[in-house]
This record gives C-alpha cells, structure tokens and sequence, in this order.
C-alpha cells in the first residue's frame, strides 16, 4: 500500500491548479477539481499516474431533505440537520460529482469531485477516458439529471422509459413516505437488566 | 473450377455458368441474411434473472449487444436516505442475495470507522468466517450452476446439496439461511452455538471433496473445456478500466485482491492465504479461478476456527446509533467482486448518502465489448462464467 | 365446450369423475421455472435441493415458457419496469392456471414499501391464490403452500363454481 502522504502529494502534482480543495475521508482521500479540468483529470490519473481501474461514478446532492410524515417522538425514522453542509472537500452548490479511482498495480486508491451547477447542470464525461463509466454516468444522468458532455448515448438504464424526475435528487419525494409514514414506530424503553446492549429500532 | 455439362431442360434457360458454381464444393453463395433482433429476456433460463439482452445478429454470430437491466432495480441509495443505520443493514444483505453476511460487512464497517470504534477481535474473527462461508456457498452455487448452463445437469445438484451443508452452518449461527441480518453496528448480535466449531470443520471436509469431485467431474471433462476455452476473453487493463473485479479480473492476470491488497478488514491480516490468478481471461480460466479460490475459503475457515479468540463479541455502543460527521470509504472483496460503500453522513441517526459500488454493475457493463463475433450459445457461456447478481446490477 | 367449462363436470353425479380429474392435476403440477430474486433461490433450493425436495409432490419444474406451465411463483421484488412482462407472462399462460405469491416483496413490496420503482405487490396485477410470508420464506413454507394449493384444486367443482371459472380463466373468488 503506497504511503497516503506520498501519494497525496504525487496527485495533487500531477493534478496541478486543477486542483481547489483535498480532504481526509475515510479509507480514501478526496480532491476536489475544477469542473472544467474533470476530463482532463481523468486523463492524468489514468495515463500519468497509473490509476486504471474505475470504481464508479457518481452524484451527490448537499440539499436537506424536506422531512414529511415525521412523528413526534418517532426514533426510527432518521432526521438530518435542516442546514446545507457540504462534506470533507467542501462545495461550491448542491450538486457534486465525484469517482474514485483505483491502480491494481500500486493498491491505491482517490477520489475526485467537482461541482456541478444547479440551473444547468453539465459535466464532462469520462468515456474517453474510462470505457466503463458509459453506464455509471447513465446512471447519474438518471437520477440526478447531470447531462455528460461527450457521452454517447445518455438514456435510461435502471427506470423506465416513461419515468419523470431524478429520483436521487433531495427534492424528489418517496410518496409511499408521505401517504403513510413509517409504521414501524417503535418506544423507546429502557431494555430490562441494563442499558449496555444496542439495542434494534425496529427492522424494515 | 471442374466443367460439368448441363443438361438443358427445354423452356428453362438457365446460366451454365452458375449452375457450375453452386455444384462446386466451394460454395461462395452470398445468402443474403438480414440482422435479426433477439431478445433474451427478461424471462429466460439463462440470464441469471431479470436481465433482458437485446442482441442483434447476423446468423449465429452476435453483432451487437446490448444489456438493458432495471428490472430488479428497488432504489436502495434512495431508501437508505430514509432509514437509520442498523435498518440500513436490514436492507443492504438483499444486495446481493447469495452471499448475504458479505454485503452487510462494508456498510457496518464504515459506520464503524466513522464512530471510531471497533469490533472486539472475537467478532471479527467470527464475521470473517461467516463471510468466507458465505463466499463457499455463493461458489458452489456458481460451480454447480455454471455445468448447467454449459448443458451438464449433474453439477447443478452437486452445487445445491453441498450448499445446504454450508447454509445449516449459517442457519445454525445466525438465525437465517440467508439474509441474516446478524450484523450490528459494533459487532455481532450473538455469540456461536455449542457444537459449531466442530460442526464447521466437518462441513468443510465436505466442501474440500466437493472441490474435489467438481474439478474432476466439471473441469476435466472435454466438452466443458471445448466450450469454455477461448469463450469471453477479458483482457486485464481493458478489464480494469470497465471496473471488472474479483475473480474476473483475477482470472485475467491481474493479481489483486482486496482482502490481501486493500486497507486492513476484518481478520484478513491475520490469515495466510494464497491469491489465484490465471492468464488466459478466458470463461474456463474464470471456473478455475473460483474453484481454487472455494478451496482457499475452505482452509481460511479452518485457519479461523483454529485461532478464535475469546471475548466479547460486541463493543459499547449507545442505544441509539449517531454517527458523526463524516465521509467513509470501504470496499471488500467479496465474492461478485469489489463491493464498496461510501457513506456520507451528518452526525443523524442515519445516512444522508449511500453510495453502493456494486460489483455486478461493472462486471455486466463489459458485455457490450465482450459479446461482438461471439456466437449465440457462447453468450449464456459467458453469462453464466461472469456470475453476476441481478440484485447486485440493480440495486 | 368441454366438460368442465360448461359447468357438467360440477353437477354431483358426476363428483366421482371431477373428484379423479382433480387427484389427477393436483399431483402433476407443472410448475413455470422463473424466479425473480432472493426468493428464486429459496425457491430453486426447494425443488432442486435434494432436502426439500419439491418433485414429490409432483410439482415439476420443467416448463421454462409460460405455454406449458399450470402455476406461476412470484418469488422475489416486483419492479414497475417488470410488472408488464409478468402480467404478459400470465396472460400466455394457458387456462386453468394458478399464482402463487412468495416472499414480502410480492406480497406488499416488502422492505421496499417505499421505493419509487418497486410495485407494492404483485396482487396489483395478478389474482393470487396463496400467498407465502417471509424474507424469504424457508422452502418448507413454500412446500406447504403448494399443499394448500394441492388442497383447493382437489376440491374444485365439488360443491362449488370454482372448476368452470377456472377453466374459462374468469376470476375466482380466494376466499
């Protein structure tokens, strides 16, 4: 396993001013690059530092969710905080695309992010760069919206046809959730014999 | 060319010339084919599931081929914005279906790490036994059921009998002979039953025979070779760069494998272990890759049982789980291949995202390189050889 | 117009002729070979494991096109992108033929009640005739549901109006 502060430093060289901001996650680290440098970015860690295999790619969306249907008094039925943070790299918006890539030869791994713009959200693609990212940047056209500049079919993979909406956006709503929340409202009360053992907030 | 007079029918004028040509041997004929559109699926013995295949051929050979999945697709990255963490692990062994302690793994590990605690070294010692069982019954469903597509009944019920063997294991530790839900964040739910160990080290005599009995029954046997070898060739960096993992990928040359070359899991550090890869990349090359490694799980297994440490099998958690704020990555090897989480959480009582890098979705997304030229009965070969999960593809 | 679409098969003295025919279908059920998830594989350990074995009761899992095929099991998650091909799948089925519902998932939509792709059960689009609970349930439930199955074609026609509704594919009242 290549040592993290070497290999930090080895990426952002190569990566150079496309550079804006890096964080610690865990089990990898994050570097997030200009979105117009994404292509390019992808170039350089596959051709220059020897990143070949792609894990995935993906989308996020730092909006909170608007909470329905929430119970007073309801713990199996997770609330998140109503203000907008953004993660380890930090964002410029609410939409994000990151990936991470892997080298089978070194044993290493990062991923990268950018930014994409809420109003009219566009990215380079990775195609031409990584073969198999045609389906996973379907994937994220498809549920976030994000359209890939230079993809060659961008269409539906997982929904129907027909399907409106990209589900994975926080605006998006689970309309079983708001006719009817979830059933499963447990109480709360203290295990008999002991508070030390987690105990189980009702199962799905 | 051989001349050969031809007798001429009266009213019927005919070419000599062409007449010569078609009583040749060598037949040079151009039938004039058009390319037909095949659809194999969504209902279809061969498509391991809900997968709909929309190939178009020319005669027997495939052109073009195109996958079109979705129909097993239940929105898991949307519902687990919805659920706490411990209904999280519920939700995410029916993942990928046959192997289900091994999906529940990364996700719990994750949470782990981003609540900065860990698992007492007996619990870990015990979730990776039941992940290498898990992976044994995974592999000899894949064994028995891989003779099958290729046209050899036998090995399917080889496959299915052995299994039983190994889900009584599980069944008799967890509760479940699938999707047992046996993971908690922090550890594991219960401890293991009287009888076991013993029980397991029998179990995994039989699975060492039953390795043994495939590779001569399957793997020796020339038709199954005729019709594998050469079928599907995957070769490494293009692999690598579609995102094929696991024994695919191993069965391609590449040496990788995550529990040997990924950050530290479970108690894979302390096992020693051998990593089977293969050059050809071929269908037969990924049979072998398995089988060896069905073995290697069987040794682990017994290496695990031997070196179980006492002690608690479960750390101090609250009662009700908030992890921190935070972003975590963790990919294991499990058997489709390299499953990894990325959780992104804000200090709730559950996720704000979950990413599932399933290992299926890569391994199937090749199948539009991988199927041009290739002929219609190779395609269920080079289905069934990459063993992918519909659950797995879907989400 | 056969014996049993006309109803003649359902008078009482021909009970002894309806009560063979039905001995005779409830043992040799050909059972359609598909299944759609995590169910599928309780479902194939349950005919194909030699343990559970499911050909003793004469459900033969032969048929993998509809055509052939007297019972479907709906073993596993029903999508909106797969609800059309199974109804498809049922309507090419000929009559008298039967559902079995297996598994949360096909019964409710399950652990995905809320999803936005998944059908909140298959009885949306198919009439049922048993429905199997678990998640997923052990092949032994899945063995006695056909049983129960076994049970409800042998009393067909006798007594009741269920053999000519059967045999002219109009709905049947599970009751």
């Amino acid at each position: 396993m290549a040592d993290s502060a070497t290999l930090t430093s080895r990426i952002t060289d190569a990566l150079g001013d496309a550079v804006v901001d890096q964080g610690e996650a865990r089990g990898t680290l994050v570097i997030r690059v200009r979105p117009d440098a994404w292509r390019s970015s992808a170039e350089i860690l596959r051709r220059t530092l020897g990143f070949d295999y792609l894990s995935f790619i993906a989308g996020i969306d730092w909006m909170p969710a608007p909470v329905v249907g929430l119970v007073e008094g309801d713990t199996s039925t997770p609330a998140q905080p109503s203000d907008m943070t953004f993660g380890v790299a930090g964002s410029a918006g609410r939409f994000q695309v990151f990936a991470h890539v892997q080298s089978t030869a070194q044993h290493a791994g990062v991923t990268v992010r950018t930014d994409v713009e809420e109003a009219d959200p566009r990215v380079e693609s990775w195609v031409s760069v990584y073969p198999g990212a045609d389906w996973h940047e379907r994937e994220c056209w498809e549920m976030y919206g994000f359209v890939f500049e230079g993809h060659p079919s961008l269409r539906h993979l997982y929904l129907p046809s027909e399907f409106e909406g990209h589900p994975l956006r926080k605006d998006f709503p689970l309309l079983a959730r708001e006719v009817k929340p979830w059933p499963g409202l447990t109480d709360v009360e203290p295990m008999p014999g002991g508070d030390d053992e987690a105990g189980e907030e009702g199962t799905a | 060319m051989s001349t050969t007079e031809q007798p001429t029918t009266p009213g019927f004028e005919v070419d000599p010339a062409a007449f010569r040509h078609l009583a040749d041997a060598q037949v040079n004929v151009e039938l004039d084919t058009g390319d037909m559109i095949l659809n194999m699926g969504p209902q279809h013995p061969a498509t391991h599931g809900t997968l709909r295949l929309v190939v178009r051929l020319d005669g027997e050979r495939v052109i073009a081929a195109d996958p079109v999945i979705g129909y097993m697709h239940r929105g898991y990255e949307k519902l687990t914005e919805f659920r706490t963490y411990p209904q999280v692990t519920t939700l995410i062994n029916r993942i990928d279906w046959l192997s289900s302690f091994a999906n529940e793994v990364p996700f719990v590990h994750a949470a782990e790490q981003l609540m900065e605690i860990e698992a007492p070294p007996r619990a870990q010692y015990i979730r990776t036994a039941l992940t290498e069982l898990s992976r044994i019954a995974t592999f000899l469903l894949f064994l028995g059921e891989m003779g099958l597509q290729v046209g050899a009944l036998t090995p399917a019920f080889y496959g299915f009998r052995d299994r039983e063997h190994v889900l009584n294991l599980i069944e008799a530790a967890t509760g479940g002979r699938f999707h047992p839900n046996f993971n908690r964040i922090g550890g594991l739910k219960d401890d293991l039953p009287w009888g076991w160990i013993s029980e397991t080290r029998n179990v995994m005599k039989i699975v060492l025979d039953a390795c043994d009995v495939f590779e001569d029954l399957v793997v020796g046997n020339e038709i199954f070779q005729a019709r594998t070898r050469s079928i599907g060739i995957i070769p490494g960096e293009l692999g690598a760069s579609y995102g094929v993992s696991g024994s695919n990928l191993r069965a391609s040359g590449v040496d990788w494998d995550l529990r040997r070359d990924g950050a530290p899991y479970l108690a894979y550090p302390d096992l020693d272990f051998q990593v089977f890869t293969h050059p050809d990349g071929d269908s037969f090359s990924r049979y072998w890759v398995r089988l060896q490694e069905t073995r290697e799980s069987a040794r682990m297994v017994l290496q695990l049982l031997d070196g179980m440490p006492a002690g608690p099998i479960m750390a101090k958690v609250p009662r009700i789980i908030k992890v921190p704020e935070g972003e975590a990555w963790v990919e294991t090897e499990n058997p489709l291949g390299q499953m990894g989480y990325y959780v992104v959480s804000k200090g709730a009582t559950g996720p704000f995202r979950v990413k599932i890098r399933s290992a299926s979705f890569s391994n199937v997304s090749i199948l539009p390189w991988m199927l041009r030229g290739v002929y219609v009965p190779d395609v269920v070969t080079i289905l069934a050889s990459l063993y992918f999960i519909l659950g797995d593809i879907d989400r | 117009m056969g014996l049993a679409d006309s109803g003649l098969l359902q008078k009482p003295a021909a009970k002894p002729l309806t009560w063979l025919l039905n001995y005779s279908r409830k043992y040799s059920i050909w059972m359609f070979q598909w299944g759609l998830a995590c169910c599928a594989i309780e479902m194939g350990a349950a005919l194909a494991s030699p343990r559970y074995d499911m050909m003793r009761l004469g459900v033969i899992p032969f048929p993998a096109s509809p055509r052939q095929a007297d019972l479907v099991v709906i073993s596993g998650t029903v999508t909106d992108k797969m609800a059309p091909a199974i109804r498809r799948l049922y309507e090419q089925m000929p009559d008298p033929k039967y559902v079995i519902s297996m598994g949360s998932c096909a019964n409710c939509g399950g652990p995905y009640w809320d999803s936005y792709s998944v059908t909140k059960g298959i009885d949306q689009i198919l009439p049922i005739d048993v429905y199997v609970p678990g998640c997923p349930p052990r092949p032994e439930a899945l063995i006695e549901a056909v049983v129960m199955l076994q049970e409800r074609i042998q009393n067909e026609g006798i007594g009741n109006d269920e053999m000519r509704k059967r045999w002219l594919g109009e709905p049947v009242n599970v009751g």
